[in-house]
């Protein structure tokens, strides 16, 4: 999808301008901004804020795979969580039985991801809306079982314990490599995704999510392009949970639970479906959130009475903010995002310009 | 990095050479700069001073297989397009006469302008002009072929005359520069090379004659009079009709003796995606898109949300009072740098919306320009200048605002190569070695217009202000009421065009009590307006005829009546219920959308005697047969 650039003088001369990312001067200068700031944060950060930017960043990845599956293709899935929990599962067995390096447990982790979505997919050939997401529910349990099983029968019934990934002689531990590792991953997978909606298999998608009767006249194979997306998005996700399995060290099935599918649900919804940077900004919000509950709280006065409640609070918080993004908010953040942004693009005019469309 | 500037040739040097040799010669010195780019399938694609070159070479050599001679008439019927340029370079490599035909003539003003060119070869864009040659091939003897240039919608189309551009210029294909350099060898400087129709307002077009030599020593002028042309790599849009001498100089000619590179986009009508993707340099425009591009800002100025109209209006009235200070010269100092700020601030965000925020030049023509809508401009920070010149100057300029930021109200000094002096009824006559020759198939009128004494006469009434020539009115074109009093129609109608929501407004009143105007409303800025105003239309003429758009109107003629004497006074106005379309025949106004007064009035009759009551002469003149009988 060739994107117009929003500021005048850059026409193009050859088709290849057309495909470049970052079309105007402003673009590439805010660009470069926000990779200073990326690189500058972890020397300044504290550890505990490092953590949390790194959880944002495994959180993104996950997200962006959710949202190509039903922010564009239009795939709802409730099995998110398995999904994540295959991936993690995966590399803690591989790991525990012949303890393989990173380099052989992440791509198995992707190839088993690739085969769930085969088989999470399958029922979206038949299935729509609400049954599609009951289906994916009923896979997720599978997983979680399975997993569980895994654990109780090998005796690593408290959970499975990992080393840390060993690259170029050293282990990763640290919260700066981690960053590193996790930064670039969500990059890429941004990238990917992008990359992917701008290219022909994005088009089917979107022609999918619009009307299959009407994508199918267009010539577009429906089954297939719904289980690539399955495909694609749960192999992306099983990764994210290896990685997750990594930078914790440690797997366990507690850890994937219903409620992790759900969040993941609320990433895409609170930052606006169809957008990619609605999935970060709803990764980054439902990841902060809590700890923003609990600065909230401890701000109030007699803190420590309400110390009990704070589990409760943050979920009731929660729902809250849910349904008011629901009701006041359709468009999530990156709705009002857009709105700032158009605010000024448009500076200092209200309306964009008629003098653009033919009469 | 500075690049050098180019050398302007002398006016005898271009006046012994031809447009195709000094192509040849960008080809040999700079094969591989950009000489312009057209815009196909969303990609301006560049053609270089070589490539044109050869493209030239192969479309001659091709129009000389379908027995295109020396003298012979070629015609095109195109919007401004690369083709057009190449057929044109073509057909003047081999002698042969180039006429434009405006894609927004009438099926009798093509069927005129066909007989009296008398062209051999017709050069269609697309099936739509195809359409409107078919019907009359048959009257048109003289012709032997038609060409096509986008044969896309051409299905069952036969005709034994017809060809597609591409299964021509198969012909041509084996021509290189050599072959092109041989022809241009034999081309006479003092041989004619294009005719351009007039778009007169009355009567038939006249086609003026125009040689090679004196085209090019004439359109030096211009370069003469913007030495910025020369500086440096400009880019400009290239979107006015080439039939029309100031669209030619703009496509053609300028490219070939300065850096003006210009751009071409999709259609014509694309004009302001084309301007905002290129961001131009330079422009050469008309008063019109001038006009409606800045009502389109003012209107979208006015309808903004609380702050960003009090940043606006905060601009504005520094940019008024600074606009005043930079017209005397005394824009300096403190008030350039707040000027400035502003200018970062709102002004060029503004701009940068339209494409507006690179020009360091536009330069009006064709038409006076409403002083308020240069105002404007210079207020956003435009540097707009106006310059007044004829077909009959050969594609040469009678005097242009040199700028930067002139102050409105003339146009400017006269350039080097022409004189100027004035009738004793304040007509302009202009000498010059460099105008054009004759009227085709007209010797009364090229005896009228040439004279003997070696000026020749413009039409056109103006006076001196300093070194500055003003433009009072055509000449011939004033009216005079019942009261007795004489009245420049077109400053009124200037004045009342000031406003974004007129596209178009017709004072009438010659022998009558008052003046009335008939107006045509802007459709989009109304349409704007009518949006932000809760007014619900269907389409144009149910817009016309709002009664709010009325009241719109009145308050926008009040407001233009402010400014004007008593007698000058618009009375009364009605707004035509349809746009004004030069395609459709019989429709009062000229391809290039100059209004025939006379035309109008015969059109829209009864409009114009509603205005005017007559009860009390019909009263006089009753009593006064009786006392008569």
């Amino acid at each position: 999808m060739s994107r117009q650039p929003r500021a005048s003088g850059y026409f193009r001369t050859g088709y290849a301008q057309d495909l470049k990312l970052v079309q105007t001067r402003a673009e590439r200068a805010s660009l470069a901004l926000l990779g200073a700031v990326l690189l500058a944060f972890p020397f300044l950060a504290s550890p505990f804020l490092l953590d949390l930017a790194n959880q944002v960043f495994l959180a993104s990845i996950g997200a962006l795979a959710l949202m190509l599956l039903t922010g564009y293709a239009g795939q709802i899935s409730l099995g998110h969580a398995g999904l994540m929990a295959a991936g993690a599962f995966t590399v803690g067995i591989l790991f525990r039985e012949t303890q393989a390096p990173f380099w052989i447990t992440l791509p198995a982790a992707a190839a088993v991801g690739a085969v769930l979505g085969v088989v999470f997919g399958l029922p979206s050939l038949r299935l729509r809306g609400l049954y599609l997401a009951v289906s994916t529910l009923a896979l997720h349990f599978l997983v979680v079982y399975l997993g569980g099983e895994y654990e109780a029968k090998r005796g690593f019934s408290t959970g499975i314990l990992i080393d840390p990934p060993v690259l170029a002689g050293m282990a990763i531990t640290s919260g700066h490599a981690w960053y590193g590792i996790l930064g670039t991953a969500a990059v890429a997978t941004l990238l990917l995704c992008l990359n992917l909606l701008r290219s022909g298999t994005g088009r089917a998608w979107a022609a999918v999510r619009a009307n299959e009767t009407v994508a199918a006249a267009l010539g577009i194979g429906v089954a297939g392009h719904k289980l690539l997306a399955f495909v694609i998005s749960s192999a992306l996700t099983a990764l994210a949970g290896a990685l997750f399995a990594y930078h914790r060290g440690f797997v366990s099935v507690e850890a994937f639970s219903l409620f992790l599918s759900i969040q993941y649900v609320a990433m895409i919804i609170i930052g606006g479906m169809g957008s990619l940077l609605g999935a970060i900004l709803g990764a980054v919000f439902v990841t902060l959130f809590p700890y923003g509950i609990e600065v909230a709280l401890r701000a109030l006065p007699g803190a420590q009475r309400y110390a009990g409640t704070l589990f409760a609070v943050n979920y009731a918080a929660f729902g809250f903010v849910m349904i008011l993004f629901l009701v006041l908010e359709p468009l999530g953040l990156v709705g009002i995002w857009r709105r700032v942004q158009t605010y000024f693009l448009l500076w200092p005019f209200k309306h964009r310009p008629l003098a653009g469309r033919r009469r | 990095m500075r690049e050098p500037a180019t050398k302007l040739r002398t006016a005898d040097d271009l006046r012994r050479t031809t447009a195709p040799a000094l192509l040849l010669e960008r080809a040999r010195t700079h094969p591989h700069r950009v000489a312009f780019r057209a815009k196909t399938l969303g990609i301006y694609r560049e053609c270089t001073w070589r490539g044109y070159a050869e493209r030239v070479a192969c479309t001659a050599k091709a129009f000389a297989a379908h027995g295109l001679a020396a003298g012979d008439r070629i015609a095109i019927m195109a919007d401004a397009c690369e083709e057009w340029l190449i057929c044109d370079q073509a057909a003047q490599a081999l002698g042969a006469i180039v006429y434009g035909i405006y894609p927004t003539a009438a099926p009798e003003e093509i069927e005129y302008q066909m007989r009296d060119g008398g062209a051999v070869l017709f050069i269609a864009e697309n099936q739509e002009y195809v359409d409107r040659i078919l019907p009359l091939v048959e009257r048109l003897p003289a012709l032997r072929r038609m060409v096509v240039i986008d044969d896309t919608a051409l299905f069952a189309f036969s005709h034994d005359k017809l060809i597609a551009y591409e299964a021509m210029c198969a012909a041509g294909r084996d021509a290189d520069l050599a072959w092109l350099e041989a022809r241009t060898t034999n081309l006479r400087p003092e041989q004619p090379a294009f005719i351009v129709y007039t778009s007169g307002t009355t009567g038939h077009p006249k086609g003026a004659l125009i040689t090679h030599g004196k085209h090019l020593a004439a359109t030096r002028s211009v370069a003469a009079q913007y030495p910025i042309l020369m500086e440096k790599t400009h880019r400009t849009v290239a979107y006015l009709p080439l039939c029309h001498v100031l669209g030619r100089d703009i496509a053609v000619t300028l490219p070939l003796l300065t850096k003006l590179t210009p751009h071409i986009g999709e259609s014509p009508e694309d004009l302001a995606e084309t301007l905002f993707e290129t961001a131009p340099t330079v422009l050469f425009t008309v008063p019109r898109t001038l006009q409606k591009m800045a009502a389109q800002v003012l209107v979208q100025a006015g309808s903004t949300s609380a702050f960003k109209r009090f940043a606006y209006n905060r601009a504005t009235k520094f940019a008024r009072a600074h606009v005043k200070r930079r017209w005397s010269g005394t824009a300096a100092g403190l008030p350039a740098l707040v000027q400035a700020a502003w200018q970062a601030a709102v002004f060029r965000p503004i701009l940068n919306k339209i494409g507006f925020d690179k020009l360091e030049l536009v330069v009006s023509g064709g038409a006076p320009l409403p002083a308020e809508t240069m105002a404007v401009w210079h207020m956003l920070g435009v540097n707009v200048c106006e310059m007044y010149g004829q077909t009959e100057t050969a594609g040469g300029i009678i005097a242009g605002q040199r700028g930067p930021f002139p102050r409105p109200g003339n146009v400017g000094s006269v350039p080097e190569g022409f004189e100027v002096t004035l009738a004793e009824e304040g007509e302009i006559l202009v000498r010059s070695a460099d105008v054009f020759e004759r009227y085709w198939n007209n010797p009364e009128a090229s005896l009228a217009v040439l004279g003997t004494t070696g000026w020749m006469r413009t039409g056109d009434v103006g006076e001196w202000h300093g070194d500055n020539l003003r433009l009072i009115d055509r000449a011939r074109d004033f009216l005079v009421t019942s009261g007795g009093k004489t009245i420049s129609p077109s400053f009124i109608e200037n004045a009342l065009r000031a406003s974004p929501y007129l596209a178009e407004a017709v004072v009438l009143g010659h022998g009558r009590k008052y003046l009335t105007a008939l107006i045509e409303i802007d459709f989009e800025t109304v349409a704007d307006w009518a949006r932000g105003n809760d007014v619900a239309y269907t389409g144009f003429t149910s817009l016309a005829q709002h009664p709010r758009v009325r009241d719109l109107i009145q308050n926008e003629i009040d407001r233009a009546n402010a400014q004007l004497a008593r007698a000058e006074q618009i009375k009364a106005f009605r707004i035509l219920p349809k746009a004004l379309d030069p395609e459709e025949e019989g429709e009062p106004v000229t391809p290039t959308r100059k209004v025939k007064r006379t035309a109008m009035y015969e059109r829209f009759r009864p409009l114009v005697e509603e205005m005017y009551d007559d009860r009390e002469e019909k009263l006089l003149a009753a009593s006064a047969a009786d006392a008569l009988a």
